[in-house]
């Protein structure tokens, strides 16, 4: 029971109280407005450059834009608590790890979630793009999937926020890596076979291929195996980051790392 | 060592590792706490005074699990802090001094109550317990307001009110009283007082001498990471009793003086204070040494303001300890 009310009412609490971003004046701007250039950004030089539909840039970037909310958000949910100085005094709660930095990623889930289809819906009707009614139920699990998927990527940084106080940087290398790795701009099988397998590993590229199948017409069957992969990579994510945050907690312990400011 | 002590400490010793430059990385190791022992009563309040860097705050800090010892033990209401940290997390409190520790962009009443969370204060009591509690350190009616707003004297009631939240039987107060006005210092002498007569257990550590005195019933002085007295404040007093204090003041004191006024004849100790544009020098005397007129030769052709002499206080034993160590 305390550990449910850990996951979901602390998490929700300590989201609030982290992730600076929330004030309208932050969100609106880096949230709403700045993915939808990144799509118009694509999609314009595809047009010119004669390679891809409209569709291609909107359904890559509006999945991969999830990275945004999903790396930093987390991060700075664990990462945070250093400047405020109350990781400490979070860290001597008796509260069980795995429900504490794990409820801070529910609402982490739900926010890359929301940027994502605001994109997808707003950047389809700026473009004139049309996706089948059909597409978008599927549609919509898949992206809740690549949040989640994303965030397990998330906790990783998080896990590495208790170590190193960089995690901006970090964040900010992987978004780059996932806009170019993860198939967003440019397909898989047209990148080098190394940069190809990079990309199979990591979040977010198996639920764009799958969100761009449903959009061509496909059924939820046919991208059944791409979702069932994305979820497995997120779990194995989530998985290494719960580790992480285990082992850099217990090295803060050997080493007073949650002294470095 | 007591026969049943709620908080206690053995041989304790802590050291870190710092690294210097980029390209040529250099470690050092220092030894930030080397040998602490001490025990502490149920319901006892104990003060750990020492100057900054003495190893107040790491040794606290091996007692709250957050940092391992590297050697020694130490034990919270029997609890091992290496091999049960969670049992030991679940029975302690935490608070220190300062402006952060709290999350500015959310209310007191959401800082309370995720904390709450954490300590598995059940969802029943929360609401109470809250109250209570804001009620008992004077923010009542101002818990819906962000704590970025807070003075730092509300905020530090409101640390102390988190880490009363699930009401431990051992709080830690890590120099709860630094950087708070003198009312707000006083108001939160008072909430410590309180919480010894409710018969809480505590370990405080400060910088403030009157403090120690008013609120301690046994003070340990710790410096350079070892422990160099402990007694009551009536004791380490005694220590210091049986001789006078006397204070010069002076203008533009030179380097080197101190040395030479505690090498003179019946001086006990020697420190300098800074008092805005003055040095007082606070020379601790010998019983029926006259040592005025020797300091003031050794000091040359420094100007001097004011000479007095006065009784020794507790402030006077923590320094001549201090500076003995």
């Amino acid at each position: 029971m305390n550990s449910l009310r850990v996951f979901f009412v602390g998490g929700l609490i300590s989201f609030r109280g982290l992730f600076n971003w929330l004030s309208p004046w932050i969100y609106i701007p880096s949230m709403l407005v700045a993915p939808i250039f990144q799509i118009l950004l694509f999609a314009y030089i595809g047009r010119s450059a004669g390679v891809q539909d409209d569709a291609f840039f909107v359904i890559g970037n509006a999945v991969q834009y999830s990275a945004i909310p999903c790396l930093f958000a987390l991060t700075n949910t664990v990462a945070g608590e250093r400047w405020t100085q109350t990781l400490g005094i979070v860290l001597v709660t008796p509260a069980r790890r795995v429900p504490l930095f794990l409820g801070r990623s529910l609402p982490v889930v739900v926010n890359g979630f929301l940027v994502s289809m605001f994109c997808l819906v707003v950047s389809s009707l700026l473009l004139g793009v049309h996706i089948p009614g059909s597409a978008w139920p599927p549609m919509v699990v898949v992206v809740a999937v690549a949040a989640a998927s994303c965030t397990g990527l998330g906790l990783v940084t998080a896990a590495i926020g208790l170590r190193v106080r960089e995690t901006a940087v970090l964040s900010n290398v992987l978004f780059g890596v996932l806009l170019i790795f993860s198939g967003a701009n440019v397909p898989l099988d047209t990148l080098p076979s190394w940069m190809a397998t990079v990309g199979e590993a990591l979040p977010l590229s198996h639920a764009i291929a799958a969100a761009r199948e449903l959009a061509a017409g496909a059924s939820w069957s046919d991208v059944s195996g791409l979702v069932g992969t994305e979820v497995l990579i997120g779990v194995v994510y989530a998985a290494i980051g719960l580790g992480g945050l285990r082992y850099f907690e217990a090295e803060s312990r050997r080493k007073a790392t949650l002294e470095i400011q | 060592m007591l026969s049943d002590p709620v908080v206690e400490a053995l041989d304790l010793h802590r050291s870190y590792r710092t690294r210097t430059g980029i390209l040529k990385r250099e470690r050092r190791d220092v030894d930030a706490v080397r040998g602490v022992s001490f025990a502490i009563e149920r319901g006892e309040l104990f003060g750990l005074l020492g100057p900054n860097g003495a190893g107040k705050t790491t040794t606290i800090k091996m007692l709250i699990t957050l940092l391992l010892p590297s050697a020694g033990t130490a034990r919270v209401l029997g609890h091992d802090v290496v091999d049960a940290p969670r049992d030991v997390r679940r029975h302690i409190g935490y608070v220190f001094g300062g402006d952060r520790g709290l999350y500015e962009r959310l209310s007191a009443l959401d800082n309370l109550r995720y904390f709450s969370e954490l300590y598995g204060v059940p969802p029943r009591e929360q609401r109470q317990r809250i109250g209570e509690l804001l009620e008992m350190v004077g923010l009542t009616g101002r818990e819906k307001e962000r704590v970025e707003g807070f003075s730092r004297g509300m905020r530090q009631r409101l640390h102390i009110a988190r880490g009363l939240l699930h009401d431990p039987a051992v709080l830690f107060l890590d120099e709860p009283s630094i950087g708070i006005d003198p009312v707000g210092a006083r108001e939160l002498r008072a909430t410590i007082a309180q919480l010894r007569e409710q018969g809480k257990t505590i370990l405080l550590t400060t910088h403030y001498m009157f403090e120690a005195d008013e609120l301690c019933d046994r003070i340990a002085v710790i410096a350079d990471g070892t422990i160099v007295a402990e007694g009551t404040p009536s004791q380490l007093k005694g220590r210091v009793a049986d001789g006078h204090v006397a204070e010069v003041e002076t203008f533009g004191l030179p380097d080197g003086h101190l040395d030479v006024v505690r090498s003179l004849a019946g001086v006990r100790s020697a420190a300098v204070e800074e008092r805005g544009q003055a040095q007082v020098l606070i020379v601790q005397v010998e019983p029926g040494a006259e040592v005025t007129s020797g300091v003031l030769s050794s000091i040359g052709g420094t100007r001097v303001g004011k000479v007095s002499a006065r009784e020794p206080t507790l402030e006077d034993a923590y320094v001549e300890l201090v500076s003995a160590s």
